[in-house]
Order: structure tokens, then C-alpha cells, then sequence
């Protein structure tokens, strides 16, 4: 198909038709940051981490699901992306169990490293959050649904890689949870054998349970700016 | 780009249908209702479940025979709608989210139901009452059984 | 007089139980004259008609037809959305109590000019009680031979705001949870089971028989420059005379609230509900248009003894328990703005509050996933912009004490 030209960062650009901002952002070295996406799988556009600007649209846009057109005018990183997207870090940190010291996860947490990036402290917002009972009764999944951030990679890596379906939304609003059969404990009648959606959590709301001393370890937090 | 937000296929589009027939059928929505209903629609019970929760008039918790939705939504509210929420909880002697004892109404405040010509408003089942007033609910709570 | 009944004419007129009352009065004439016109006819007049979308983003009618029209599709749809959640609204449940044929003639009209063999009205489940008078209304006019091309099925919804958001609405009738789809695709490339799809309000539908019948040029007499035709408010509040009113565009509040509702003392007007905008006292002499300020209907009216933070306050519980939570801005925007608020209803709130409110309202408007999340801080941001005082006052008193 015919490449599509478009300015990203004032620079000309371009991409077969049909692929989004952030496909062709990654092309160019671009580094936008996602908390939901996942590549190769339809998108979903729940986080809204990926905003950018696109000259002439009233709000900002999701690059992850939104296909380039011929002639856009794209800003990646300008002043009021940057702050769109640290107050959704903020919100999101706002409702995320904040006990990182503690978490299995730290090093590899993919919330904390954009947050790092962003330059993302203490949120501004009232701290709300919502408390789940850990659940450590499977063999194979440790589920803290208080460090959920509900990007919903979980429920498509069981549906679509694993294709097991024992996650979806339940509930509405903020009190969405993924849920287990009618909102039961993972335990390994439901979920045998698979930990497939373990590394897709950006966060560490699912981890291995009974990790190693070294598995701990993973590589170290890069610090940027 | 194809718009797939889940991997149900088609003939799910009853998931919806089917669980309104079961709230109807039973007043709420068993979990043995929902297991046939994943059985027979050929998806996982977490989806099942998932729709279910999602719609406020859907309920998998047992329900009393009446369900009471009173509107605390503003125009209501500008009606004293909050002194006829009160007066309801006065003649039910139960608590919004609660059900009477004897097992006639549960009662529920619920976002606006399009009444607000006739504030404050209620639903009981699927019957609409406006003007409320306390002796009015009193006569309205009479005729259910 | 602003006051002009199109969509309401034959509201109080008809027996909304019997079709042979509505054809006395016209009734699915539209749809005779429609059905001898091709399809391209039928949207060439919609479209000359300058129709705008009633459910509130005032899209053109005929566009949307014609871009379901000429999309590729197996199958083609045409939906009616009647789930008229927004907090004051009830002019749709107005229009489907009083003639239920009205709508189905405009869905059978649109049906045509699209080439959809299935039509949805989409009933939100407040109104279940509709629910048999309208598919007797719809059986009564198959009866009589008006739906040859057309299946027209109502659907439920089951008590959730967010489904008359049509992205949401799709996937609602799809059987799902009423989640947001996201844009592009639109719905009249990819709808309801990604085939094209049109989606237009109750009221949209109510104004399609009119035109057929009447012509595009006599529509275009009525309204504004750019809003033509009228539009049916439903005002509650403290108004001496609640209820619907069908006024021209271009009429103004004033005329609208003072005039006809009866409203005295006026604060503040919320118009569109929830996710509507507050305007002043100052402002009533704002034309009712799509260019000015309109929304879909809802005109909630409050009067001096009112209080705005309280207002805003339970707008945004309303949000907050009604946002699917699919987007992180909404669902955890929401209900932060609600505890910010409880700051300034506690008198705890400190200036900085403010400013979150503003940098919160801000981002969420500029990120959120759909129009919900979208539009859920503006009464924040109204509210901020003219009546800034009630906030100030009722931040944390910090008390100097003399030694």
C-alpha cells in the first residue's frame, strides 16, 4: 500500500496506510510511553498513557489506536502531552497500592518506569484505593489486585495467547475488577498449569509465586533525565 | 483496524438477553443461572459474570419481591428528595442497598430514572410513581404484596 | 412564539395504543412518499433539510445516512437510541409515551435510505414500562404493511448511563458489558457487529417524517442559520411549570425558562445534565441553538437558595458511579473530583485544591476515552468560571491568633 506522509515531531514521516502513530513513532526511534498496549494484539485503548497531540483535533489522541492519515501534524512530547500524561500516571498511582519495597515486581514494573520518565512523584490527588485480599492459593499465579492498574493485558493474553478465558471485567466503574468465574479466588481449579499472563502485567499484581532469591533480581531501574 | 474489544463471537449477543430473562424470571440472577447460560451460549463464566455486574438493574445477589429505586438524582433532589428518601427508609425500616426482613421489598437509590416533571420519583419493578410525598409512598407500599 | 410543535404534534393528539389515530392525522404518509423515492432521493432531502443529530453532538442527519449508505457492508443497521439516561431528560420518554408511531415511521424511512433490513430502538430499562405499548405500536404498523423491508426489535437496557453513548449502546446490543468503544472506526463504517451502522436519537427520527412529508425547504424556514427545525427541552428544577417544550432553535433560555417554565430567582442553569455546562443568571439571554449551547435536552434550572458546590458535587457522584471504567482518566478522575469537592463541603480545602481541580478537569478532557470522560469536569469548570467565590469561601479557615 501507498506510504502515508505525515510530520511527527516536525519532522516528515512515513508509513504504509492502516498503521497507527504509535506503530510509526517506534519506527522512527520514537519512544511513546503504554501501560495497556500490547504488540500484535488488537488494541483497547483503556490506559490513555500514549496521548499525543495531532494538530487540528480538539482533545488529545491515543496513538495505539489511532491509524496515521496523510498530512497530520503530530506532536509526541510537547509541554501539554507530557503533563496529560503524568496526571493519568498520578491517577493511576493514586489507586495503586504504593508499597513498591515490598513488591516482587519493583525492578521490572512497568507503571513505576513510566512514572520514573515522566518524572512522576508523590501524585497531587487524593489518595484512593481499592483493597483486595491477596491471593496465593494457586500454584502457579499470585494475584494482589490492589496493584492493578485494570490495562487489561492479562485478560487478553489469556484470551488470545493462552486462549483459556478465565479473566474478564467484572463490576463497573471503579470498582472494575477482573474477575475469576464469579469472583472467586485464583486458585488452580479455574487456572492450571499456564502463568502465561504473568509477565504481561505491567505491574505486580500477578507474579510467580515462590520466587527464587535471584528471580527477584531483575535488571535495574534506569533513571532517565 | 478491526474494533474487537472481546473475543465473543456472535451468538453471544444473548448474554444480555438471557440474564434480563433470568432477573425477570427470578427477581435475581443465581449462579446456576449463569452457569447455564455459559454452558449453553458456548463462553467462560467470567464473561458471564462480567455482563452481569456491569448493569445496575441486574442483580446476583437475592432481591426481595419488590425492588424499590428511588431517584436521588438532582432535579429529585431539588424536590426534597432527599426528606422522601428518609421517609422511605422510615416506613421500610431498612437502609438504601438493604431488604425488609419479611422479604417484600428491597430498596435502592438509583441515578435518574426520567421523571423529573413529576419529582421526586420512583420505580417500584417496572411501575413509575411521581409527586411523592410521604403519605403517598404509604398508600404506593400497600398495593404490593 | 417560541413555542412550535413538530416533533410533539401529534403528542395528546393520538391514541398511542391505536395506529388508525395516527393515520387520521397523516400517519406513515412519509413513509409512502419515502418508499416511491430511491434511497439517494430520500437522503438528498435529509440532507437539504440541514437535519442535525437531537441526541446532542448535532451531527448532520443526512451525512451520517449517506456514510452508512455507501459503506461496504453485508448487512446494514439503523439504531434509535432511546436510552435517555442524562440526569433532567425525559423529553424521549415523553415522545415514546405519547406517539410511538411517529418514531417507527422515521425508523422506517431511515431504514430505507440506508438499506438496513434491521432497525434496533434501544429502551433503557428505567422505561421498561414503554416496553409493550411500543412493540404494540411496532406490530400494529407490520400489520398494516408499513415495515415490508424492515425488522424493527426493541432491545433493554438494564440500568447503565454510559449505553446512550453509542459506541457503548453497539456493544450493549452486541449482549456485552456497555463498555467504550474507541473512534475510528465510526459506527458508520463499523457499527453494531462491525457493519455500518447508523445511530440516532429518538427526537432525530421524530423530525425525518415531517421533512419527507413537508419538503426540505420548509424546514429550512425554521431555526437559525445553522440549527434548523426545533428542539423538544425537557425542563425540571425550580421552575413553576416543569415538563417538555418544543421551542425553534435561536429561542433563548430566558424565553424558554422565565417565559414558559415559570422560573424566579435564578442562579444557575445546568443545560445537558450531568455532563452539561452551568451557566449564570447573566446568561439566559443565550440563544437555544448548536452553535451557542444546546446538548440533548435536559434544561435542570436552581434558584438563589442553591448551592453550587453541592451541585457540582452530586453531578460528579452521578459520573463517578456511571463511568464504565474502562478509561483510567474517568474512572479514577471521577471520583477524585468527588473527594476534592467533600474538602470544600468539610471546609478543609486549601487553595492548591483549586488548582488540582483545574489541572485534573483539564486532563481529563483532553484524554478521556469518550465523550463521558470527555465532558464529566465541566460542571467543575463552569462552576470555577462563575462562581469561583463559592469555592473561596468555603475553603479551610486559617485562623490568627494573637499572642
Amino acid at each position: 500500500m501507498a506510504d502515508i506522509t505525515v510530520t511527527m515531531n516536525g519532522k516528515q514521516v512515513g508509513g504504509p496506510a492502516g498503521i497507527t502513530i504509535l506503530e510509526l513513532a517506534k519506527q522512527n526511534g520514537i519512544d511513546i510511553p503504554t501501560l495497556c498496549y500490547l504488540e500484535g494484539l488488537p488494541p483497547t485503548g483503556s490506559c490513555r498513557v500514549c496521548v499525543v497531540e495531532v494538530e487540528g483535533s480538539r482533545t488529545l489522541v491515543a496513538s495505539c489506536h489511532t491509524p496515521i492519515s496523510a498530512g497530520m501534524i503530530i506532536q509526541t512530547h510537547s509541554p501539554k502531552v507530557l503533563e496529560a500524561r503524568r496526571v493519568i500516571v498520578e491517577l493511576l498511582l493514586a489507586s495503586h497500592c504504593g508499597t513498591c519495597y515490598m513488591c516482587e515486581k519493583a525492578n521490572i514494573c512497568e507503571l513505576r518506569e513510566v512514572a520514573v520518565d515522566l518524572d512522576v512523584g508523590v501524585p497531587r490527588f487524593p489518595i484512593r484505593r481499592r483493597f483486595y485480599p491477596i491471593e496465593d492459593e494457586s500454584p502457579y499465579i499470585t494475584r494482589d489486585l490492589s496493584k492493578c492498574i485494570l490495562c487489561r493485558k492479562c485478560i487478553r493474553a489469556c484470551n488470545e495467547v493462552a486462549k483459556k478465558h478465565v479473566y474478564a471485567m467484572g463490576y463497573r466503574g471503579f470498582d472494575s475488577k477482573v474477575v475469576v468465574d464469579f469472583d472467586e479466588v485464583l486458585n488452580k481449579e479455574v487456572c492450571r498449569d499456564c502463568g502465561i499472563c504473568i509477565p504481561y502485567c505491567p505491574t505486580g499484581a500477578l507474579s510467580n509465586p515462590q520466587k527464587s532469591r535471584k528471580d527477584k533480581k531483575g535488571p535495574p531501574l534506569v533513571i532517565k533525565g | 483496524m478491526t474494533n474487537k474489544t472481546t473475543t465473543l463471537s456472535k451468538n453471544q449477543k444473548l448474554i444480555l438477553t438471557l440474564l434480563q430473562e433470568a432477573q425477570q424470571k427470578t427477581g435475581f440472577i443465581s449462579e446456576e443461572a449463569m452457569v447455564g447460560i455459559a454452558e449453553s451460549l458456548g463462553i467462560s463464566r467470567s464473561d458471564v459474570y462480567g455482563v452481569a455486574t456491569f448493569y445496575s438493574f441486574l442483580s446476583v445477589q437475592p432481591q426481595g419481591r419488590n425492588v424499590i429505586r428511588i431517584c436521588k438524582s438532582l432535579p429529585c433532589h431539588l424536590k426534597n428528595g432527599q426528606e422522601i428518601i428518609e421517609s422511605l427508609e422510615k416506613q421500610l425500616g431498612v437502609k438504601p442497598g438493604e431488604t425488609t426482613p419479611d422479604g417484600k421489598f428491597s430498596f435502592t437509590l438509583t441515578n435518574c430514572i426520567g421523571e423529573c416533571d413529576q419529582a421526586p420519583a420512583m420505580l417500584i419493578n417496572d411501575d413509575v410513581h411521581g409527586n411523592l410525598t410521604p403519605d403517598k409512598i404509604a398508600r404506593i407500599l400497600k398495593t404490593y404484596k | 412564539m417560541p413555542e412550535k410543535r413538530i416533533v410533539l404534534k401529534n403528542c395528546g393528539v393520538i391514541d398511542p395504543r391505536r395506529i388508525d389515530t395516527y393515520l387520521q392525522q397523516d400517519g406513515f404518509k412519509a413513509w409512502q412518499k419515502a418508499s416511491a423515492m430511491t434511497p439517494e432521493q430520500v437522503i438528498a432531502e435529509v440532507k437539504a433539510s440541514n437535519l442535525r443529530g437531537r441526541g446532542g453532538a448535532g451531527f448532520p442527519c443526512g451525512l451520517k445516512w449517506e456514510g452508512a449508505r455507501n459503506a461496504p457492508g453485508a448487512e446494514k443497521f439503523v439504531i434509535c437510541n432511546a436510552d435517555e439516561g442524562e440526569v433532567g431528560t425525559f423529553k424521549d420518554r415523553y415522545i415514546l409515551q405519547n406517539d410511538p408511531f411517529s418514531l417507527i415511521e422515521g425508523l422506517a424511512i431511515a431504514s430505507h435510505a440506508v438499506g438496513a433490513r434491521q432497525a434496533y430502538i434501544y429502551l433503557r430499562g428505567e422505561y421498561r414500562f414503554l416496553l409493550s405499548q411500543l412493540r404494540g405500536a411496532i406490530r400494529q404498523a407490520k400489520e398494516k404493511g408499513f415495515l415490508p423491508h424492515v425488522d424493527i426489535e426493541v432491545r433493554e437496557g438494564s440500568g447503565a448511563y454510559i449505553c446512550g453513548e453509542e459506541m457503548a449502546l453497539m456493544e450493549s446490543i452486541e449482549g456485552k458489558r456497555g463498555e467504550i468503544r474507541y473512534k475510528p472506526p465510526f459506527p458508520t463504517t463499523q457499527g453494531l457487529w462491525q457493519m455500518p451502522t447508523v445511530i440516532n436519537n429518538v427526537e432525530t427520527l421524530m423530525n425525518v417524517a415531517p421533512i419527507i412529508l413537508n419538503g426540505a425547504a420548509w424546514f429550512n424556514q425554521i431555526g437559525t442559520e445553522r440549527s434548523k427545525g426545533t428542539k423538544v427541552l425537557s425542563v425540571s428544577g425550580d421552575v413553576a411549570k416543569p415538563g417538555v417544550y418544543e421551542i425553534v432553535l435561536g429561542t433563548t433560555l430566558k424565553e424558554l425558562i422565565v417565559d414558559l417554565a415559570g422560573a424566579k430567582n435564578i442562579k444557575l442553569v445546568q443545560i445537558g445534565g450531568a455532563t452539561g455546562r452551568i451557566v449564570s443568571a447573566s446568561m439566559l439571554d443565550t440563544p437555544l441553538a448548536f452553535e451557542t449551547m444546546l446538548s440533548a435536552g435536559a434544561i435542570t434550572v436552581f434558584d438563589e437558595t442553591r448551592d453550587v458546590i453541592d451541585i457540582v458535587h452530586r453531578t460528579m457522584e452521578f459520573l463517578a458511579e456511571e463511568s464504565c471504567g474502562k478509561c483510567s482518566p474517568c474512572r479514577e478522575g471521577c471520583g477524585i473530583i468527588v473527594n476534592i469537592l467533600e474538602r470544600f463541603i468539610k471546609g478543609t480545602a486549601t487553595p492548591k485544591d483549586i488548582t488540582t481541580l483545574e489541572q485534573l478537569s483539564s486532563a481529563m478532557m483532553l484524554t478521556s476515552l469518550c465523550g463521558l470522560g470527555q465532558a464529566a469536569p465541566n460542571s467543575v469548570v463552569d462552576s470555577l468560571k462563575y462562581f469561583r467565590s463559592a469555592y473561596e469561601e468555603r475553603m479551610k479557615k486559617v485562623e490568627v491568633v494573637a499572642r
